[in-house]
C-alpha cells in the first residue's frame, strides 16, 4: 500500500492545477498533473458574437500573456478578413508584444522560479536578503507593464490593439523614451542572465525532447511566423496544424494534451525558441549564446529559464530596434479601415511561454469558428513526462523533497493553467 | 487593526489577472510590513486554504462545485470578504454565454468526453456567501486595490464608486464616443473609477468594470440611444451582458425598450 504524493495547488503558477503521483511495486506507476481550474469555454461563448466584442474578451483567457492573446486574435481576424496592417503598426505591436515578454519573463524568473533555488517559500520573503534581485525584477517588469500601458492602454487586458491598429498612438517623445528605459534595462537582463546561469539544471530529467516554435518571419529572431519549425527537421505552414497538433481530453485534467504527429509529447517555450531558432538571434544575446550554448540544452525542460533570461536581453535590443524603425517613418497613422468580410485566418504567435494559436471564421461580421491552443495545453504532456522523470530518480526521497522537486519541474516550464483551461474545440 | 493584518488570496475560475496587478503593485512591499499572507498560491508555497484570515480577496467566478465549498470555507475563516474583479463580482466574461446551456457549452468544447471535475456555469462569488466589500474592473486598478486596502487599515471602510465612466470621460474632456462617432459605448452605465481608460484611447467601453449599483444604471435610456442608432435588441443585450450577464435588471429594462415602439 503506498500512499500516493499529491501536491493539492501547485503554487508560484499562474492558475490552479495539482501533482499526483502515484507510487507501485516497480517504482513509480502514474504521474498526473491534475488541471483543477474550471473550464471556461471561450471558443464556445464567443461563437456567433460580433468579431470586435470577441477580439476584447480573447485576452481575458489569460493575465500573464493577454497582450499575447490579444494580438494573436488580432491577426487571426486580420488573415480571416483579409487585412494586412502596415509594417510600422506591425512594428509597434512586437513592441507591445515584447513588452509581455518582459514582464512575463521577469515576473517568472524573480518571483515563481527563483525562490525554490534560494530556499524561500515566496519572493516578499527575499526582500532583506536579496534586495538587488527584487529591485532588478520590479524595474524589468515595471518596463514591460508601462510598455504594455503605452502602447496597449494597460498592462493587463489590453484594449488599444484593434482591427486595423490602434485607438492611440503613444506621440514620438514618448517612443524616445521608452528607447531609453529599454536601454538602461540591458544591463539588468544580463545580470539575469549570469544569476539564472548559475542555477542548478538537474540532470534528471535530461534525455531527447522534440521542440516545437514558429519559423520567424524576416529571418531574425522573433514572434511572429508562417510556418511551424519542429526540431526533428519538419517544417509545416500553419495552416496544417491540425495535421500535426493533435489534441485530446485526458479524464485528469480540464486542459487537454496535445500530440505531435498523433502521438508524441513535445515542448514549446523559450528553450524550444532557442532549440530551433539559436542561428537568428543577433547582438549581445548572440555573443551569451555562443559562450554559454553548454547551459541552453534542448535536452532539458530546466534550461528553459536560462532561455528565458536569454530573451530579456534579446527582446531588449529588439524593441530598441523596432522603434528606431519606427521613428525613421514618423509620423504615422494609427489605424486604417478594415472592411469586415467573411473568412478564416491561422495565426501562430510566440508566447512568452511558447507556441499560441487562434484560428477564427468570420461570417457575416460574427465568429463563426474558433479554435485556440494555448503553449500549456501543448506543453502538459510532456510537463507530465518530465516529473515523471524526476519522481522515478527521486522516489525514495521525503515525499516533501519530492513535491518541490516535481513543482520545480512544472515551474520551469512556467505553464499558464488559466489559458489552458478555456479549451479549444474537439 | 492592530498587530499584522492577515490576509488571504483565493483563486477560483480566473485569468489570475486580479492578483497579478495586486501583486505587481511595488506599494505592495511595504504593505507587507504590516501583514502576513495566510494564503495565496500565486506568490506563496507555504500557502492553506484553511487558516483564519482578517481580509480575504477573492479572484474569480464560481465555476465547479469545489469552488462552491472553497468559497463557503473561506466565508467562515474571514472575517472580511472581499470580491475582487469582473468574475467575482459579476461572473466574468465567461458568463457571457449563460443563454446557452452548460451541457451545450461542454459538447462544443469537450464532445462526448467526461473530466473527473464537476463544471458548472461561472456565478458571482455572492450567489453563494455574503461579500462584504467588492473591487471592480478586469482588472481593479491599483488604485482600488490601494484605497480599499488602506482604508480597512486604518479601521475604517470604503465607499462604493454610484457614479459612471462616463462622468470621468467627460471631467477628461474627451470626445463622446457615442454622441460623436456612434459607437456603442458603455460608459454611461458602467462604474467608474478607471479614469474613462478605453475612451481616452480613442476605444468604445465594453463595460469591464461592470454595471453601476443601488439600481441607477440606467439599461433602458441607454438601450434606447443604441436603437436610435440602428442596433437590435439582439446586439445591445450582447454587448451589455459581456461583463453583466448576471444583471437582473438588464433584459427588463432592455426589453421595454423595445415594447414601446411596437
Amino acid at each position: 500500500m503506498y500512499i500516493p504524493i499529491t501536491v493539492d495547488h501547485i503554487a508560484r503558477v499562474e492558475g490552479k492545477g495539482g501533482i499526483e503521483i502515484i507510487m507501485g511495486d516497480e517504482g513509480v506507476k502514474e504521474v498526473k498533473l491534475n488541471i483543477i481550474e474550471g473550464p471556461r469555454f471561450f471558443e464556445a461563448i464567443t461563437i456567433g458574437k460580433k468579431l470586435e466584442e470577441a477580439l476584447a474578451v480573447y485576452p481575458r483567457i489569460c493575465s500573464f500573456c493577454s497582450a499575447a492573446h490579444k494580438l494573436t486574435a488580432l491577426e487571426a481576424a486580420e488573415k480571416a478578413v483579409g487585412f494586412t496592417p502596415r509594417e510600422e503598426i506591425q512594428a509597434l505591436r512586437e513592441v507591445l508584444y515584447i513588452g509581455d515578454m518582459i514582464e512575463s519573463h521577469a515576473l517568472h524568473l524573480y518571483l515563481l522560479v527563483l525562490p525554490d533555488y534560494l530556499g524561500y517559500s515566496n519572493p516578499l520573503s527575499m526582500i532583506d536578503e536579496y534586495k538587488k534581485e527584487i529591485e532588478i525584477a520590479l524595474k524589468l517588469k515595471n518596463l514591460g507593464s508601462w510598455m504594455m500601458d503605452v502602447l496597449g492602454s494597460r498592462a493587463i487586458h489590453q484594449e488599444n490593439a484593434i482591427l486595423g491598429g490602434f485607438g492611440k498612438l503613444p506621440d514620438k517623445t514618448t517612443l524616445e523614451e521608452m528607447k531609453g528605459k529599454l536601454k538602461e534595462a540591458l544591463p539588468l537582463a544580463e545580470y539575469t542572465f549570469e544569476l539564472f546561469a548559475k542555477l542548478k539544471q538537474y540532470k534528471e530529467v535530461e534525455g531527447p525532447i522534440i521542440h516545437m516554435a514558429v519559423k520567424p518571419r524576416g529571418d531574425v529572431y522573433g514572434i511572429y511566423g508562417d510556418y511551424i519549425k519542429v526540431s526533428d527537421g519538419f517544417e509545416f505552414p500553419v495552416e496544417e496544424y491540425k495535421k500535426h497538433i493533435v489534441e485530446r481530453v485526458v479524464e485528469h485534467s480540464f486542459a487537454k494534451h496535445s500530440f505531435y504527429n498523433g502521438e508524441r509529447p513535445f515542448m514549446v517555450g523559450a528553450i524550444s525558441r532557442i532549440a530551433n531558432n539559436a542561428e537568428l538571434l543577433y547582438g549581445r544575446a548572440k555573443e551569451l549564446y555562443s559562450q554559454y550554448r553548454d547551459l541552453l540544452q534542448p535536452t532539458n525542460p530546466f534550461a528553459n529559464n536560462l532561455a528565458q533570461a536569454l530573451e530579456l536581453v534579446y527582446f531588449i535590443e529588439r524593441a530598441i530596434d523596432l522603434i528606431d524603425e519606427t521613428l525613421a517613418k514618423w509620423p504615422i497613422r494609427p489605424k486604417d479601415e478594415v472592411e469586415i468580410r467573411d473568412g478564416r485566418g491561422v495565426s501562430f504567435t510566440e508566447a512568452p511561454r511558447g507556441l499560441l494559436v487562434y484560428t477564427l471564421e468570420i461570417k457575416d461580421g460574427r465568429v463563426a469558428y474558433a479554435d485556440i491552443i494555448t503553449p500549456t495545453a501543448m506543453n502538459l504532456a510532456m510537463m507530465e513526462h518530465h516529473v515523471r522523470m524526476m519522481a522515478e530518480k527521486h522516489s525514495n526521497d521525503e515525499p516533501e523533497q519530492l513535491k518541490l522537486l516535481a513543482e520545480m519541474v512544472v515551474r520551469a516550464y512556467d505553464p499558464c493553467i488559466s489559458c489552458s483551461v478555456h479549451v479549444a474545440r474537439l | 487593526m492592530t498587530g499584522k493584518i492577515r490576509i488571504g488570496f483565493y483563486a477560483l475560475t480566473s485569468c489570475y489577472g486580479c492578483q497579478l496587478q495586486f501583486a505587481m503593485m511595488d506599494e505592495i512591499i511595504q504593505l507587507l510590513n504590516k501583514a502576513n499572507i495566510e494564503c495565496w498560491f500565486m506568490v506563496d508555497r507555504d500557502s492553506d486554504e484553511d487558516r483564519e484570515v482578517d481580509i480575504a480577496f477573492i479572484e474569480g467566478s464560481v465555476s465547479t462545485e469545489e469552488e462552491v465549498e472553497l468559497v463557503k470555507k473561506v466565508r467562515e475563516k474571514a472575517k472580511i470578504v472581499i470580491a475582487v474583479g469582473s468574475c467575482a463580482v459579476h461572473g466574468g466574461v465567461q458568463s457571457w454565454a449563460n443563454d446557452k446551456k452548460l451541457e451545450e457549452l461542454w459538447k462544443t468544447v469537450y464532445g462526448d468526453a467526461k473530466v473527473k471535475f464537476q463544471p458548472k456555469m461561472a456565478e458571482p462569488v455572492e450567489k453563494y456567501i455574503k461579500v462584504d466589500y467588492k473591487l471592480y474592473g478586469c482588472p481593479p486598478e491599483k488604485k482600488d486595490f490601494l484605497y480599499a486596502l488602506g482604508t480597512f487599515l486604518v479601521g475604517s471602510w470604503p465607499e462604493d464608486i454610484d457614479y459612471p465612466v462616463c462622468l470621468e470621460c467627460r471631467l477628461k474632456g474627451n470626445p463622446c464616443i457615442l454622441i460623436e462617432k456612434g459607437e456603442p459605448c458603455l460608459g454611461p452605465v458602467t462604474v467608474a473609477g478607471c479614469d474613462a481608460r478605453c475612451p481616452s484611447y480613442g476605444i468604445a467601453c465594453i463595460g469591464c468594470r461592470g454595471a453601476i449599483g443601488y439600481d441607477v444604471a440606467w439599461f433602458d435610456s441607454l438601450a434606447r440611444t443604441f436603437k436610435e442608432k440602428g442596433l437590435t435588441k439582439e446586439e445591445i443585450l450582447e454587448r451589455m451582458k459581456i461583463f453583466n450577464a448576471h444583471n437582473p435588471k438588464l433584459e427588463e429594462m432592455v426589453n421595454k425598450i423595445f415594447e414601446e415602439g411596437e
